[in-house]
């Protein structure tokens, strides 16, 4: 038995399997997410129809779509089109083999390049779009994938510059090392350098094909984008993909600026009590359903909340044991910060209107580019010249930042106040 | 300054995400749960139609003059009538097609008695256009209205 | 053997619509491409083709009222209110003050609806999904006055030729004032989320110039035409109804622009809100109906043109009677329809990505245009 646990194909087969099913759930319940955050902030309330306040749309959702019938276009290169969306998927679930979840064992694998083998295997996921809107044979899906094989391309470029600059600071490519960097130099590298931060949540924005950069799929534009052929099961393989590459440039975001699986302030001691944030956010949880069962008058759902709440409750006791505690800690903590980066994303989206093609290159070559190599090259100097201080690169990196802020935006090109049309 | 402001720390940016951040509120929600809320509706408003009988006698108030079926201009009602002994017009059928009613209240208008009324039902649609053709009977019912439950 | 595909193509040809998210109904409009720069453009319009003027000449003078309602589905009151004018003309009829005020108050309602509408869409044919949300709350508001006031909320044949069916409610006025107050503070609203978002006016600006000539020689009216920095409102140019006696700014654009546009919308707005409160210090207890028989017969050979400034421009009724209870001939001057025509002229050179912010910024309607 103990040989079985320590064996590594099987230990490795176990996290797989486990991270796949917990991530296909987080996907599903992601869509849940922005679909109420969305109502919210636009004044609606979001799903409510399956099961209470909508909770079990998701497996409504999942139903349909693989119950839905699966057309191949008559002219479509067959064998390009079926694969294409698998080869999305695959990309977009393999790079949570190298994501660390938290301290020691909490990781799948550890490969001392993380960062690189994540980069590179996200990437591969393009092929997927390009392929996918090419064997479509169909003008839409065509423009739809030429648009996304340049954005990403070119945002992958921004979002590399500003990894960069957080891996000057630790020194390392491996995840589990930046994140235990930003322990030993007691803050997180968004307070290193914000402005690497900020360029890398923009580009991560873009690389997920979001609002405002939402172009390949721009539905007003081209009715869906790359995957306007596809349908069913093909089409949630896209749809999936997609929300796991959010939640993939999310996690980044925290491992690399935000933190990883630290608690806030981790270098305080006195703040111990903030590790008890877990209990306490499951008890919350379950109050706030009690809550919401109460408020119900139908008698199915007061049943289903009053379930939820006593799970709710008996997690807490069981998270609340010490051991459990401290070995949970990790994962909470990455939890919270992914939702906050997810909620984020939505925000946008419940806001922004999207760019047009050339504008978005625009910003990807003309102003995140540029801040982002200057952000670069000042941290470099700044780690030479005054070491690991925190004040300094912080003051260097913000000023640097506004600076060539300053000259893309106000004094760079292509900033014309109001361009007249080019003629043909 | 407020341009250079704009342009580099994204303030027109920020000043949309506080907004759409502010509506979150619960009280900003404007949905209305159809099937479970029942939207109030106007006391004008113009639904399915209805002949109205006298409260009293439970006679027909409806004097059989044609004057809403001239006045529809899809021609959609048809007055049947007869004459009495004593010369008087007597309503036997009333025929009114619902299907290509377009609740134009140009009939209502047009009665002298007030026997045809657009009553504040809405809940007219149906699955087939079988049924539409509503006769006299029906219209002084009423449709047998479709009650929700959950 | 090698089959030749569009691939092959220099020159991609698509069509965007009858069936696209962007094109406002039932458009279709080929475009000629190359990458994703339109060369040229050519509309297809008529699939919402109903004849609404051959119904005319088998219905009476009032049975059409209704059926104008349904051309420009998105503003019914001031479709109505045109046509009743123009037989109103017909007849040489004289309108009691109440019901020129009340029908001056309702347009205006219904320009503000009908803005909202655009607004709306045009901002979520540009991605921003949520304007559409809090202009839809607010028309809601308007439309349950409608409802109130005439008994139904889009098709809503509000007026008579000769005067108004339905005399006012009883909380007709506070409904509108309350209205008007929460709506100012909406429209800021709007424009925090649009006005100053760089990513809007990335989008808006210098996309789909329309210089104030071509505007004309195009016969553009309405807010496209005053985008264009043209000064023409057919409200200030020949007052019909009472509107020589309200004060109100005609907002035009000076570049031309589809951000001029909706700055000219944005401002129509809070105009249409001034108008609206005027109408009401004015409107005073009397009959609401002129002096019009039960059949209305014009003299034979009369006819009368007659334009109003709709929501999307002139609106325009050409009747003709031959003497009989039927009109001989209804023509009617749809602004969406000759607006449209300003299409293939503002999207030659722009992206696919503009061209539905331009058909946007048109503000069509595809009811209108086909009738």
């Amino acid at each position: 038995m103990q040989f079985l646990f320590r064996h590594p194909l099987i230990l490795s087969s176990i996290k797989i399997l486990v991270v796949f099913m917990a991530l296909s759930g987080v996907v599903a319940y992601l869509v849940y997410m922005e679909r109420k955050v969305l109502a919210f902030m636009q004044a609606r309330l979001g799903p409510m129809r399956v099961g209470p306040w909508g909770l079990l749309q998701p497996i409504a959702d999942g139903l349909k779509l693989l119950l839905k019938e699966d057309i191949v276009p008559a002219r479509a290169d067959k064998a390009v089109f079926l694969l294409s969306p698998v080869i999305s998927l695959v990309a977009a679930f393999s790079v949570f083999a190298a994501i660390p979840y938290g301290p020691g064992g909490w990781t799948i694998t550890n490969p001392n390049i993380g960062i690189l083998l994540i980069l590179g295997l996200s990437s591969l996921g393009i092929y997927g779009i390009i392929l996918g809107g090419w064997a479509s044979n169909s003008h839409y899906p065509l423009i739809g994938s030429l648009r996304s094989a340049a954005q990403l391309v070119s945002y992958e470029v921004a979002a590399g510059i500003a990894v960069v600059s957080v891996l000057l600071i630790a020194n390392s490519l491996s995840l589990v090392v930046i994140v235990n960097r930003q322990q030993q130099m007691g803050v997180w590298n968004v307070f290193l350098n914000p402005v690497a931060f900020v360029v890398y949540l923009i580009a991560g924005v873009a690389e997920t094909n979001r609002n405002p950069f939402d172009l390949p799929e721009a539905e007003s534009e081209l009715t869906g984008g790359f995957h306007t052929e596809y349908s069913g099961f093909r089409f949630s393989l896209y749809f999936l993909a997609e929300y796991t590459n959010m939640v993939l440039i999310s996690s980044l975001a925290v491992v690399l600026f935000l933190g990883g699986w630290l608690r806030p302030f981790s270098s305080l001691r006195w703040l111990w009590p903030l590790d008890y944030a877990p209990v306490v956010a499951l008890v919350g949880a379950g109050a706030f359903v009690l809550w919401l069962g109460l408020q119900s008058r139908v008698r199915g759902e007061r049943m289903f909340f009053a379930a939820l709440a006593i799970l709710c409750a008996a997690l807490a006791g069981v998270v609340g044991i010490p051991l459990v505690l401290s070995s949970i800690q990790g994962v909470f903590w990455l939890t919270v910060k992914v939702l906050a980066v997810l909620y984020a994303f939505i925000w946008y989206r419940a806001t922004f209107p999207r760019y047009r093609f050339d504008q978005l290159m625009t910003v990807g070559w003309r102003r995140l580019i540029p801040v982002a190599l200057s952000s670069l090259i000042v941290t470099a100097t700044m780690l030479i010249w005054t070491g690991y201080r925190v004040v300094p690169l912080l003051a260097a990196n913000l000023l640097a930042g506004i600076l060539t802020a300053w000259m893309v935006s106000v004094r760079g090109a292509g900033n014309r106040s109001r361009p007249t049309r080019e003629a043909i | 300054m407020n341009d250079m402001l704009r342009k580099i720390f994204l303030t027109d940016l920020l000043k949309g995400l506080r907004l759409t951040f502010s509506y979150q509120r619960p009280e900003a929600t404007y949905t209305e749960q159809y099937p479970l809320e029942r939207p109030p509706v106007a006391e004008r408003y113009r639904g399915a139609p209805r002949l109205n009988n006298h409260p009293a006698t439970g006679e027909t108030l409806c004097i059989a003059c044609n004057l809403c079926a001239l006045a529809c201009p899809e021609n959609l009602i048809v007055v049947g009538w007869e004459r009495t002994a004593d010369r008087k017009k007597k309503l036997t059928t009333f025929t009114y097609d619902l299907s290509r009613c377009m609740f134009c209240g140009l009939c209502e208008d047009a009665c002298p008695v007030d026997a045809l009324e657009l009553t504040q039902d809405f809940e007219i649609a149906r699955y087939s256009r079988d049924g539409l053709i509503w006769d006299r009977q029906m219209l002084e019912e009423g449709p047998e209205p479709t009650r929700y439950t959950r | 053997m090698t089959e030749t595909t569009f691939l092959d193509a220099n020159e991609l040809v698509i069509n965007m619509g009858p069936q696209h998210p962007a094109t406002h109904g039932v458009l279709r409009v080929k475009l000629k491409l190359s990458g994703e720069r339109v060369l040229g453009s050519e509309c297809v319009i008529g699939y919402l083709h109903r004849g609404v003027e051959k119904i005319a000449e088998n219905r009476t003078y009032a049975q059409f009222a209704p059926y104008t309602d349904r051309m420009d589905y998105v503003a019914g009151v001031t479709n109505g209110m045109g046509y009743c004018e123009a037989v109103e003309k017909l007849l040489g009829v004289e309108l009691p003050p109440r019901a020129q005020w009340t029908r001056m108050t309702l347009a205006e309602l219904q320009r503000i609806a009908s803005h909202l509408l655009w607004l709306g869409t045009h901002a979520l044919d540009l991605g921003a999904i949520t304007p559409l949300f809090y202009t839809f709350r607010e028309r809601e508001e308007i439309l349950s006055i409608f409802e109130n006031y005439c008994g139904a909320r889009l098709t809503t044949h509000a007026f008579r030729i000769g005067g108004l069916q339905y005399d006012l409610y009883d909380e007709f006025e506070n409904d509108i004032r309350k209205f008007c107050d929460d709506f100012l503070l909406k429209i800021d609203e709007y424009e925090q989320l649009l006005t100053t978002n760089r990513i809007w006016m990335g989008r808006t600006q210098g996309v789909g110039i329309l210089s104030a000539e071509d505007a004309i020689a195009l016969g553009v009216t309405g807010p496209v035409l005053r985008g264009s920095g043209v000064r023409w409102d057919l409200r200030k140019a020949q007052p019909y109804e009472a509107y020589d006696k309200v004060e109100f700014d005609v907002p035009i654009g000076e570049h031309g622009d589809t951000y001029d546009r909706y700055l000219v919308r944005i401002r129509e707005m809070r105009q249409s809100v001034r108008i609206i409160r005027q109408c009401l210090e004015r409107l005073e207890p009397g009959p609401i109906f002129g002096k019009v028989g039960k059949v209305i017969k014009p003299p034979a050979g009369t006819e009368v043109y007659h334009s109003i400034e709709g929501p999307k421009g002139e609106l325009g009724y050409y009747v003709v009677s031959d003497g009989t209870v039927n009109p001989y001939r209804v023509r009617i001057r749809p602004p969406s329809f000759v607006n449209l025509q300003a299409l293939d002229k503002m999207i030659r050179g722009h992206l696919v990505a503009d061209v539905v912010a331009i058909i946007g910024t048109i503000d069509i309607v595809l009811g209108e245009v086909d009738r």
